[in-house]
């Protein structure tokens, strides 16, 4: 295609570019750093753990943080900070799973809604009716039905972000529909399909990249919390939810085998809660108060 | 307003039926026959077909819909293949906790939410502000687990100031005072952080309106113009918003009332899905959802009532 050039819009002249924003707030800079660290630390994590994170060493079970076990050790003797490791890749990847499949569906569902005025208003009922449900029934009502384990979980968090990307996306777009260019499109007999992947689209991008990362941040604390009361993520499997879990048997004895994970739970959403204030305020200083 | 009552009211009906029909589901698949467990282990073979017809098991599956529906109308929601009780009988037990235990919740949360959000409103940009922003971004994001660990390992453990496990009695006894405390600072501590960010920001939003400078020019006590004219339009919003997080809320419910044991419809949930009893899970799913319908229908007309902009509309 010869016009893709024409298309990609150059930065207006004068505004600083959003990841410059971004880097000059001092909890934007710290979280973006922090969330490529937790993103580093679950790609590498075969690579950085120094133990096996599924070999139990019975001679040390429950051990405390030391300079072999820099976590400690749990119930069985595993090394928390290797499994640490290897959790974060499932609770990562629990998360960003279900908010792309989540996702996609809701955006699809809003632009739609935006574009075809017809039948926005059978979707958007349609959207309150999910939205009426808290994830945390989705969540035990999966369960239920298809038996505890992270293939529910995932399900659960993607239907429960369906609803909220599609407002996302519907009022964003409705914005973006009432602008000048968009008529001109429109004018020169630009169909749909065109009209909507190269100009609406990637013009509704910034809301829905600030909704994502903070969605990202809800989506973990409650795959964690579902994996914490076992409807997740099975043993022997490592996921810092159902690790935490596992520890509070032995709570009154070694309380950092459910405390270190659940810190690092904590950790990981505050970075991605973090990031996405900043890049709101980055993206559209118009919010910032 | 009646109006707005009627649309709240269209939109739950449907919302209550797929949640009825997803129950239904759920014990389609079930892998054991209701009338089997009705009929107990001694029972004949006689005996188990003359329950499966008094159930309308031999029916057509939409005639077992309804049969389902009307015996849920009577209150009948099956016995828990787990201990043989009718499901009825114990949720019935577990809703009080429950609703206790989130009223516990709320009564210290929102005002503390509300108060810190008007503070650093007030004192917008200076280092309190940001101080309470802080902390409220943390609420946002710490796992209500962590929270319930660390108050049980501290103030229960350590300390031995308080109970954690289970409900100490009715509320009007010292004990069930103290046994509440803990469940209630931890479920309501990851709400305190959300509370103060909306009031913050719907504060600031009223601070710069031009009632309140009209009240500034002439001469109203600063005191005065932010808690009459300020917070308490800034609360019509806050109310909304508050309604928005009872799923919220019900979601660290059930994770509060698992970790101090407390007997409550959440624990009695994750017991019954874990142990594969489908008819208990059911009836708390049942139970939980049309639970939340309901609140979520009164905080709507409670809007309403608030904002004549609403009602009028």
């Amino acid at each position: 295609m010869s016009d893709t050039t024409l298309d990609a819009a150059p930065a207006a002249p004068g505004r600083p570019s959003a990841l410059r924003m971004l880097l000059r707030d001092v909890g934007g800079a710290f979280s973006l750093v922090l969330v490529i660290l937790i993103v580093l630390l679950a790609a590498f994590a075969p690579w950085l753990a120094p133990h096996d994170p599924f070999a139990t060493d019975l001679m040390a079970v429950m051990e405390p943080p030391s300079a072999r076990y820099w976590f400690g050790t749990d119930g069985q003797g595993r090394d928390i900070f290797s499994r640490m490791l290897f959790g974060l890749r499932v609770t990562l990847g629990m998360g960003v799973a279900s908010l792309a499949a989540g996702g996609v569906i809701g955006a699809v569902i809003g632009f739609c809604a935006a574009y075809y005025r017809r039948i926005d208003g059978v979707l958007m009922r349609l959207m309150d009716m999910l939205l009426s449900f808290p994830a945390i029934l989705f969540g035990l009502a999966l369960a239920a039905i298809f038996g505890p384990g992270l293939t529910s979980v995932i399900i659960a968090l993607s239907i429960a972000t369906i609803p909220l990307m599609a407002r996302i996306v519907r009022s964003a777009a409705l914005v973006v529909m009432g602008l000048d260019y968009i008529e001109a499109a429109r004018a020169i007999g630009m169909n749909d399909q065109r009209l909507i992947f190269r100009h609406l689209a990637p013009n509704c991008l910034s809301s829905v990249f600030v909704f994502s990362t903070l969605r990202l941040g809800q989506v973990i604390l409650l795959g964690s919390a579902l994996s914490f009361l076992g409807l997740g993520a099975q043993p022997p499997m490592a996921e810092l939810g159902a690790m935490a879990a596992q520890g509070r048997n032995f709570l009154f004895i070694a309380p950092h085998i459910s405390v270190i994970p659940s810190l690092g739970i904590f950790v990981i959403v505050l970075a991605f809660n973090l990031l996405g204030d900043a890049l709101r305020d980055a993206l559209d200083p118009r919010l910032r108060i | 307003m009646l109006r707005h009552a009627a649309h709240r009211l269209m939109l739950a009906v449907p919302v209550l039926f797929g949640v009825l029909l997803i129950g239904f589901m759920l014990m389609q698949i079930v892998p054991t026959d209701p009338a089997t467990v009705r009929a107990g282990p001694a029972a004949t073979q006689e005996v188990v077909a003359a329950i499966r017809a008094e159930l309308g098991l031999d029916q057509p599956i939409w005639v077992q819909f309804g049969l389902y529906l009307w015996r849920l109308a009577q209150g009948d929601l099956g016995v828990s293949i787990i201990n043989n009780m009718p499901v009825t009988q114990e949720l019935g037990a577990t809703i009080g906790p429950t609703v206790e235990l989130m009223f516990a919740s709320l009564l210290w949360s929102i005002p503390a939410g509300i108060f810190l959000g008007t503070v650093a409103a007030y004192w917008r940009g200076a280092l309190l502000d940001r101080a309470i922003m802080a902390v409220s971004v943390a609420g946002v994001s710490v796992p209500v687990f962590f929270l319930g660990l660390v108050l049980i390992w501290f103030v229960g453990f350590q300390w031995q100031l308080l109970p954690f496990t289970g409900r100490g009695g009715p509320l009007w006894t010292w004990e069930g005072i103290r046994a509440i405390i803990l469940p209630a600072v931890t479920l309501g501590g990851v709400l305190v952080g959300p509370v103060a960010r909306m009031t913050r920001t719907a504060v600031v939003d009223t601070l710069s309106a031009d009632h309140v400078r009209t009240a500034r020019a002439k001469g109203l006590h600063e005191r005065l113009v932010v808690l009459r004219h300020a917070l308490r339009n800034a609360l019509i919003p806050v109310v909304t918003l508050i309604g928005l997080q009872i799923g919220f809320l019900l979601g660290g419910a059930v994770v509060t009332e698992t970790i101090f044991s407390w007997p409550g419809v959440g624990r009695l949930a994750v017991g019954a899905i874990l142990s594969a009893d489908f008819p208990m899970a059911q009836g708390t799913i049942i139970v939980l959802s049309a639970g939340f319908i309901l609140v979520n229908l009164i905080v709507d007309l409670l809007y309403a009532v608030l904002d004549p902009r609403v009602r009028q509309s």
